[in-house]
């Protein structure tokens, strides 16, 4: 009677087991690796909006300030969303035709708000506030980054709870002096390190807390 | 053939439903989200910032202030109001709840005729000709039904209603009023004047058969002025108040009284008239037993020897003689009582079943008042009602009893949703404000008396500034209206007490002595008069002393009880005066024997998904003439066994009663408090050291001397946390989710005298936390101010930390209770919108329990970080500290020097609970205090 298998056989059984304990292996690579990858993070990826607000023409061109329309910031957790009603102080005077903004004047003429699309999301268990974080010296383009020259604003940053650590572990290189909060193109001096340092003492800042799961999560 | 257990999935539909479980894997991002901005933006709305307006909440007419925290205009947290004079900041566990039944998902949504959906312009082509013929006759066979009435507003245009209509007749009816306390002062004063004890002036308190720590529109104020009376604190001279109690069934009052002596209710009588003896009335002092005969002796010596600072009180069960009697007690030991005029009294309800029966009646408007479930059974209303065939019409926000049976039913807004005054019982006046926009339309019952009154379209707040218009003038109204609106609270708008006539001592002929059982009728501490069953926050929540939850039993005292051969639980019939009831037997340690107890409130047909069915309808067995005491109760054992469930049994700490809630007398208190405080050293422990060098060291310290076991702390944490309901199947499987627990311990030596305590208990807080060294993932962690959290998106549900707390405040998820196998109709969206913003709602499989408020933490500190400051001592409320009516909590930074929370545990009687396990709780407790008259002592 003729073998069944092949003498080769042996060896391609052994390569197709390791070959399958590779593949299990590098899954689960992939698995732990991808939800920090921007496909997951959503980093950089723009969202389609109702209107084409372009920040890069309001604050990079005209140099509206950040508090122009999210008025909520230094008070709020919710950095807040301008009303209709804001967009129209201007646009009932100047682009008053214009069709992009005919979902802005809808909205008015309807009294119906308009529906942005979420950028920046956080889990429900998270509970972020930006109004202490701006009184703290944490600028605008630090988690936002260069909205000043977004064309449709896109997630800058991976928004992880490690990459929220890694601020909260060590804030020093992240702070600015209350003024610069919203100054969108701030860079950090040379001597940074020792001015957070200063910052952190000026502010009263827990840095020995910040660290708790109580601070974020309840 | 078909499938033997459940629908089998076919191959087809098997590869189907894998492709979608891998399309849904491969694509797992949440939803897009969406933000919503306003097209015009709210004046003083900051989204993200909750905004608190002062309201009016009423219960038997009496308004009692709340504070209202709403989130983007949706309402989620009531609490007091410290400017009303019935509220002084504290709640009670009927405000507490109100805001879960804004957004009942049964309230009515439509005006129905006949119970088939109608609009209200039909209902004003039904009713307007017949007003034609009533005016045309005067309003003869038009009546008039309401609950009891102190709104001016309403009062105003029910005299507009009677000018139009004068043979009009206005009905009022409360299963739980003041007609015997009235009936009393005309007996005593020859003139209806309310008696207001002020308990804030006195020293000796005697309270027969009364409950002024128990439920009610006034709780919360006497409760106050009772825990001013009895603080326990070094160096504070203050006198400390005594109270007596002598009472057929345990009450809360009793349970905190210093003396208390269980009597059936004809020897609470005998004692009074014994007292009034005493005091020199010109009675025959009747026998008494032993016991009371010590006890009167005792107490009318403290009594007398207190002129000025001594009062005795009954309950609104007592029979009116009994009030006379107080009243006549009261004015000759000068007792510190307020005596203010009652309004003109509107109708009974007896005489309007007659008019139902006899047909006289045309047109009946009933508004806030259910007769069709609690009239006493013998007037037979409801079936009067149903066979009329008048003209009915029911407002009312649910469509209950009442409504199914009357021809009209309009839906009525919401207290939160609609303006309208309301009295407190010392006569300040308050505005009831709307917090939303009403959620299913409705009507108020100023339009619906406007429209009787002949003013058509009146709404609320038009009839409410026209009756302060008239009031303040027009000149200063508009700046008075504001500051009335912004204070929840008229200034200055009390009633002034009179001076009542020298009191006539009543009639007091021998009574005879009932036969057999008497059954006695007591509202309901969590239910009410069953007005509240269809909240499931109060229907879980452990009733005060007998600590039951959904349902109520048949009280008998455990002598009582056994010489009957009844055992906990068992199903007896009760038959009285020809109707029959069927309820559970509970044995309650403390009540008198010859009596049986059963609170009103259950029973509901109409209640909707929640309270339906719940309990044993009292009413059934009521009586017009006998409302709260009918003698002649048979009871017949069924056989059947029915389950009493009783959280309390399912998280027992280990230990003597004695031990964990200790009881010091007031010497020994003395004696401990003279010496100076003593700073023991702490045990070693192999955990690590809690806290950070910044930062604050929350605690939180309970003084049980003060906690009256109102639950208001209770459901305040509900409300709070968003701690779901879990219905009585869960609870029956001892998983009940309240946070916060009162446990009550006897500590009295025999059934008789159990001497109750209350102690409430939330997570202690251990600073050596036994919970976290077991947990494998560590979800339950300490951070750095000392707080004992837990990380809920960490938890994997082992449960090992609930099994390792010694204190058992630990609760879990067995199923999605808030989310996605809620219980009946509470999985409703309506019901969502209560849920505070500012907490998670927890999903299956996670354990939770207390967290010392951590988001009104974190919202102090994240205020203070804005404003560049350190937190206040006493910023941080956590939600039971600021509901609780003694303020028996005290919760604050025990790093802070001269904090309130570092004061008390420098207290001599500052203990810990199970403090031999050396878990360093930073919950602690202060002792009961008790101000014994040794007199009373010795013996015992």
């Amino acid at each position: 009677m003729a073998q069944h298998f092949s003498p080769s056989a042996d060896t391609l059984f052994r390569a197709v087991l390791a070959g399958l304990a590779l593949l299990l292996l590098a899954g689960l690579a992939v698995m732990l690796a991808l939800p920090f990858t921007p496909h997951m993070t959503r980093r950089n990826d723009t969202v389609e909006q109702p209107v084409q607000f372009s920040h890069a023409h309001h604050v990079g061109e005209l140099g509206l300030d950040c508090r122009m329309c999210h008025q909520s910031v230094v008070q709020s957790r919710f950095a807040g969303m301008p009303p209709t009603h804001t967009c129209m102080t201007c646009h009932s005077q100047i682009w008053t035709e214009a069709a992009m903004l005919a979902p802005v004047r809808q909205s008015l003429a309807e009294k119906e708000p308009l529906a942005w699309k979420r950028v920046h999301r956080l889990p429900d268990y998270v509970f972020f506030d930006h109004s202490v974080h701006v009184a703290k010296g944490v600028g605008c383009s630090t988690c936002h980054g260069p909205v000043q020259s977004m064309q449709q604003v896109y997630q800058a940053e991976p928004m992880t709870m490690g990459w929220c650590l890694s601020c909260h572990r060590d804030p020093a290189p992240h702070l600015r002096p209350r003024e610069q909060v919203f100054d969108m193109d701030w860079t950090p001096p040379p001597d940074q390190r020792a001015r957070g340092e200063a910052l952190i003492r000026h502010s009263m800042i827990e840095t020995e807390h910040l660290t708790d799961c109580s601070r974020c999560h309840r | 053939m078909p499938p033997v257990s459940g629908p089998s999935l076919g191959r087809r539909q098997a590869a189907l439903g894998l492709l979608a479980s891998a399309l849904t894997l491969t694509s797992c991002g949440e939803p897009a989200e969406e933000i919503i901005p306003y097209v015009e933006a709210p004046e003083g709305q900051v989204p993200g910032l909750p905004r608190r307006f002062a309201t009016t909440l009423a219960l038997n007419g009496y308004g009692r202030g709340v504070l209202a925290t709403c989130f983007e205009g949706r309402p989620v947290k009531l609490e007091g109001n410290a400017l009303h004079p019935a509220s002084l900041g504290g709640t009670d566990a009927f405000t507490e709840a109100a805001i879960l039944s804004l957004y009942d998902p049964d309230r009515s949504r439509t005006v129905r005729q006949e119970g088939r959906p109608a609009s209200f312009e039909a209902f004003l082509s039904a009713l307007k000709p017949r007003l034609a013929a009533l005016e045309a006759r005067g309003g003869a066979g038009l009546h008039l039904l309401t609950g009891h009435v102190t709104s001016p507003t309403l009062r105003r245009l029910i005299g507009r209603l009677r000018a139009r209509f004068p043979a009009a007749q206005w009905h009022a009816e409360e299963p739980v009023d003041e007609r015997n306390a009235l009936a009393g002062a005309e007996a005593a004063f020859g003139q209806r004047l309310r008696a207001r004890p002020r308990l804030e002036s006195a020293r000796v308190v005697l309270t027969l058969d009364a409950d002024p720590l128990g439920p009610g529109p006034e709780q919360v104020a006497h409760a106050r002025a009772f825990a001013a009376r009895r603080q326990a604190r070094r160096g504070r001279e203050a006198p400390f108040l005594r109270l007596y109690a002598a009472e057929p069934l345990l009450t809360n009052t009793g349970a905190k009284a210093d003396h208390r002596l269980a009597l059936r209710p004809w020897e609470v009588r005998d004692l009074a008239i014994a007292l009034a003896a005493r005091l020199g009335a010109a009675v025959a002092e009747p026998d008494l037993p032993p016991a009371a005969r010590r006890f009167l002796d005792a107490l009318a010596a403290d009594l007398q020897a207190h002129p000025g600072e001594a009062v005795a009180l009954a309950g609104p069960w007592a029979p009116p003689e009994l009030h006379a009697l107080v009243h006549w007690i009261n004015v000759r030991l000068g007792a510190p009582v307020d005596y203010l005029p009652a309004p003109e009294p509107a109708l009974p309800l007896a005489p309007l079943a007659e008019a139902l029966r006899d047909g006289s009646l045309d047109t009946l408007l009933i508004l806030g008042a259910n007769p069709a479930y609690d009239a006493p059974a013998d007037l037979g209303f409801g079936e009067a009602l149903g066979k009329s065939r008048a003209l009915t019409i029911h407002l009312g926000p649910w469509r209950d009893e009442t409504a199914m049976l009357c021809r009209w039913h309009l839906p009525e807004r919401h207290p939160l949703e609609d303006w309208a005054d309301h009295l407190a019982p010392d006569g300040t006046a308050s505005i009831a404000q709307p917090l939303i926009t009403p959620l299913h339309g409705g009507h108020s019952a100023a339009t619906v008396l406007g429209l009787l009154g002949g003013r058509d379209g009146l709404d609320a707040h038009a009839a409410l500034r026209e009756t302060w218009m008239e009031a303040w003038g027009e000149a200063a109204f508009e700046p008075l209206w504001r500051q009335a609106l912004h204070d929840g609270v008229v200034a200055g708008s009390a009633a002034v007490p009179v001076l009542p006539p020298a009191p006539a001592l009543p009639d007091l002929p021998p009574a005879p002595l009932p036969p057999g059982l008497a059954l006695l009728l007591r509202p309901d501490p969590m239910l009410w008069d069953g007005r509240f069953a269809n909240n499931p926050w109060l229907q879980e929540c452990p009733k005060p002393l007998t600590r039951q939850v959904w349902g109520n039993a048949l009280l008998l005292a455990p002598a009582e009880a056994r010489a009957r051969a009844l055992r906990d639980g068992d199903l007896v019939r009760l038959r009285l005066g020809g109707r029959e009831l069927t309820a559970p037997v509970m044995l309650q340690p403390g009540m008198a024997e010859g009596v049986a107890a059963l609170h009103l409130g259950g029973g509901r047909q109409r209640a909707g998904a929640i309270g339906d069915g719940i309990g044993a309808n009292a009413y059934a067995l009521r009586q017009d003439a006998a409302r709260w005491m009918l003698p002649g109760l048979e009871l017949e054992a069924s056989g059947e066994q029915a389950e009493l469930l009783r959280p309390q049994e399912a998280h027992k700490l280990e230990g003597e009663s004695t031990r964990l809630l200790p009881t010091l007398s007031l010497e020994e208190f003395a004696a401990r408090a003279a010496m100076p405080p003593a700073e023991q050293p702490q045990p070693a422990s192999l955990f690590p050291a809690v806290g950070g060098q910044a930062g604050a060291a929350w605690a939180m310290v309970i003084d049980t001397t003060l906690c009256i076991g109102c639950n208001a702390c209770v459901l305040a944490c509900r409300a709070e946390n968003n701690v779901p309901v879990v219905g009585p199947e869960e609870v029956a499987a001892r998983r009940d989710m309240h946070w916060l627990r009162i446990d009550t311990y006897h500590l009295g030596e025999s059934e008789q005298d159990p001497r109750p305590g209350f102690q409430p208990v939330p997570c202690m807080h251990c600073e050596t936390a036994p919970c976290e060294p077991v947990c494998p993932v560590a979800a339950s962690v300490h951070d750095a101010e000392g707080l004992n959290v837990q990380v809920y998106n960490r938890c994997i549900g082992t449960r090992f930390c609930q099994g390792n707390c010694p204190y058992k405040v630990r609760r879990f998820n067995f199923h999605g209770y808030a989310d996605g196998q809620e219980y009946a109709n509470q999985g409703d969206p309506l019901v969502a919108a209560q849920r505070n913003p500012e907490v998670t709602v927890r999903g299956r499989g996670v354990m939770e329990k207390c967290t010392y408020c951590t988001q009104r933490i974190s919202a102090a500190r994240r205020a203070a970080a804005r404003e560049g400051r350190e937190i206040a001592d006493g910023e941080v409320q956590t939600a039971c500290q600021s509901a609780c009516p003694a303020q028996a909590i005290s919760f604050g930074d025990l790093k802070k020097p001269g904090s309130a929370v570092s004061a008390l545990r420098r207290e001599p009687q500052h203990y810990a609970l199970l403090e031999e396990l050396n878990t360093r709780p930073r919950t602690t407790y202060l002792a009961q205090a008790r101000n014994a008259n040794p007199a009373l002592e010795d013996e015992a």
